[in-house]
């Protein structure tokens, strides 16, 4: 057989769309990135091994349409998770370094004005020894934190960034993504129970307390956006608030209450009583150490993550600008519009005290209730009279 | 019951807005520290503003210096000591030795040092391998570049002066303190004009006693005279005491 050009396997220009295993229904961007970098390296290894073995099945294989697929879905995937990933990162490092400069302190200062300290943290936390003590119950003890983390890590990866990086687009993607999201404070109850400790035991039943008292204002709120927007789908949500109002505006008192509940299902200060490192030594995580803590710690900031997310999809208008649209790169204006909202829970950190286990089920159900029940009423005042 | 629930409601929901407060506070300071900078000093590369008269650790002018062991006598933690050492003429002299990892840095020598030989300096890095290192010989003790705000003047305002409508002079009390001797006590030894630093005492010699010898008596010269008191603790029969001013 012939000698083949490395441009008879490469076909850059392919429609991932056309592929009869395409597996959404609308055009999405991590996949189609996957998608021509499988195209790309599978392409080069398929003409390598054909030069070598002309005219075997092994390069035809690995070029078919399910194959391209398969491995454009493994790309996609980890894509997806870096975007998460990454975007948290910049989140931990956003929080030292504003919580520094409102302590009139200067944050980290390790390379790149301080990003590469949450590396030199994650080194760390690998180096540690990994001790499980004696009398924890140890399957529970394990499979909490795992059951937190992964839990976390899905609900950041399933926040979609844009109508275009997403990873489902079901219809009821905003309460999927708020089960998901609810569910951590069972776990922390569950594994404050399993370490034997009174510390961790006290936080379990203090997140708990804290879930009874933010989740039903919150859910309430967030049936509040679903029926102005008429849907649960996140990109209906946001495009409802891009040819209308942002939500923000008729909603001010649900976007306030809504703020405050994300905050507290973050567990942030002023809402961390589950972890409240000046009473609790380190509240439900006392028992975890090394690399367990270290994930942990990135499971919090997955979910302050998530939380702005919400915030963004729910009140700011996602990824649109007003009088612009989605523009070029919707993805970055979610992120940045994420960052402010993160930026305002910090100024939150740096100027409140944290919350007395008594008082927050008052500010829950006292507060946050009645208001998040007055914003539905004025929701639906205004859903009616068709000014919304 | 409802009522009972309701009592414990906040009155005005408005006042508990003040939580909204320590948030604009921050939020200034926020803006402060992002527009200038913070607080936070980076230590090693960046150093703090330091005052003339910073008191570091004490630096020794050796020509000016006359070894009178003012210094020696005023160090609340006693690190300096007085030790020989060759001046540039070769001759022997007394000069202070300063123990820094004893020194205190209160700068009390610099203050009552009469001839503004001992000042401050702005050096506080002063961290050694070794504790003798710490010792600091009165060559060490150099400090290049002092300036007239490190010499550290101890001086106040008469209540006489105010009284005369001149409340702007300062004087050093060392200035004015002058030795002063009691005759009936003075057996003529003439110790204290052998300690004397600068050389103000001279002997005199007034008529001759019952036996026919010589009466000698010290002669002090107040223009001479730095006030450091030499004379008056060396006095075997305490024949001299310092005349204070105030």
């Amino acid at each position: 057989m012939a000698y083949s050009s490395i441009l008879d396997w490469i076909d850059f220009f392919k429609d991932p769309m056309d592929s009869p295993y395409y597996p959404f229904d609308t055009y999405n961007l991590a996949y189609d990135i996957g998608f021509k970098l499988h195209e790309i390296i599978g392409g080069t290894i398929a003409w390598l091994i054909n030069l070598l073995f002309p005219g075997n099945g092994v390069s035809e294989w690995l070029m078919c349409d399910y194959v391209s697929a398969i491995m454009a879905l493994l790309i996609f995937m980890i894509l997806i998770f870096l975007v998460a990933f990454v975007s948290v990162l910049i989140v931990l490092w956003l929080e030292r370094k504003l919580l520094g400069r409102m302590m009139d302190r200067r944050g980290t200062m390790i390379g790149m004005k301080g990003f590469l300290q949450c590396v030199a943290d994650g080194l760390k936390t690998f180096m540690k020894e990994n001790t499980i003590p004696k009398k924890v119950d140890k399957m529970t003890y394990i499979w909490c934190v795992s059951l937190i983390v992964g839990l976390s890590v899905l609900v950041a990866c399933m926040v979609p960034l844009s109508s275009r990086w997403y990873v489902v687009d079901y219809q009821t993607g905003l309460l999927i993504i708020m089960a998901f999201f609810a569910l951590a404070p069972f776990l922390i109850l569950v594994s404050g129970w399993a370490q034997n400790n009174k510390y961790s035991l006290i936080g379990g039943m203090r997140a708990a307390e804290l879930m009874i008292s933010y989740e039903v204002p919150m859910l309430i709120l967030i049936c509040t956006a679903a029926l102005a927007a008429g849907s649960f789908n996140i990109g209906d949500i946001v495009y409802y608030q891009n040819d209308h109002l942002w939500f923000f505006i008729p909603q001010i008192l649900g976007f306030i209450v809504f703020f405050f509940c994300a905050t507290a299902e973050a567990e942030r200060v002023p809402f961390d009583i589950a972890e409240a490192e000046a009473e609790l030594v380190e509240g439900w995580q006392t028992e975890y150490a090394g690399m367990k803590w270290g994930l942990i710690m990135l499971a919090d900031y997955l979910r302050g993550t998530v939380s702005c997310g919400m915030v963004v999809i729910l009140y700011l208008g996602g990824w649109t600008l007003p009088f612009i649209g989605d523009g070029p790169i919707p993805e970055i204006v979610f992120l940045l519009k994420a960052y402010f909202v993160f930026f305002l829970m910090v100024l939150l950190r740096a100027a409140m005290a944290r919350v007395r286990t008594d008082q927050i089920l008052n500010i829950g159900w006292k507060v946050f209730m009645p208001l998040s029940v007055i914003n539905l009423a004025i929701v639906i005042v205004l859903k009616v009279g068709g000014l919304i | 019951m409802t009522i009972k629930y309701l009592d414990k409601y906040p009155k005005n929901l408005a006042k508990s807005l003040w939580v909204m407060k320590p948030v604009w506070t921050v939020f200034k300071l926020f803006g402060k520290t992002v527009t200038h900078r913070s607080m936070t000093i980076l230590y090693p590369y960046e150093k703090e503003w330091i005052p003339e008269n910073y008191r570091g650790r004490p630096g020794l002018r050796f020509d000016k210096c006359v070894g009178c062991g003012m210094c020696v006598r005023m160090c609340p933690t006693a690190c300096i000591k007085l030790i020989e050492v060759d001046d540039d003429a070769g001759n022997k002299v007394m000069r202070p030795q300063v123990n820094v990892g004893r020194c205190a840095m209160c700068g009390y020598c610099a203050e009552y040092c009469p001839v503004d030989a001992m000042t401050v300096t702005p050096e506080y890095e002063l961290a050694e391998y070794t504790r003798y290192d710490l010792l600091y010989g009165p060559r060490r003790l150099n400090y290049e570049g002092t300036t007239e705000g490190m010499e550290v003047h101890l001086e106040l305002t008469l209540p006489s002066d105010i009284q005369n409508g001149n409340p702007e002079r300062r004087v050093r009390l060392a200035d004015l303190d002058k030795p002063e001797l009691t005759d009936s006590k003075c057996i003529g030894c003439k110790k204290c004009a052998k300690v004397c630093p600068v050389g103000a005492v001279k002997m005199v010699e007034k008529g001759v006693n019952d036996k026919g010898k010589p009466i000698v008596r010290p002669e002090f010269d107040n223009a001479k005279c730095i006030g450091c008191s030499n004379c008056i603790i060396d006095c075997p029969k305490n024949a001299l005491e310092l005349k204070e001013v105030l």
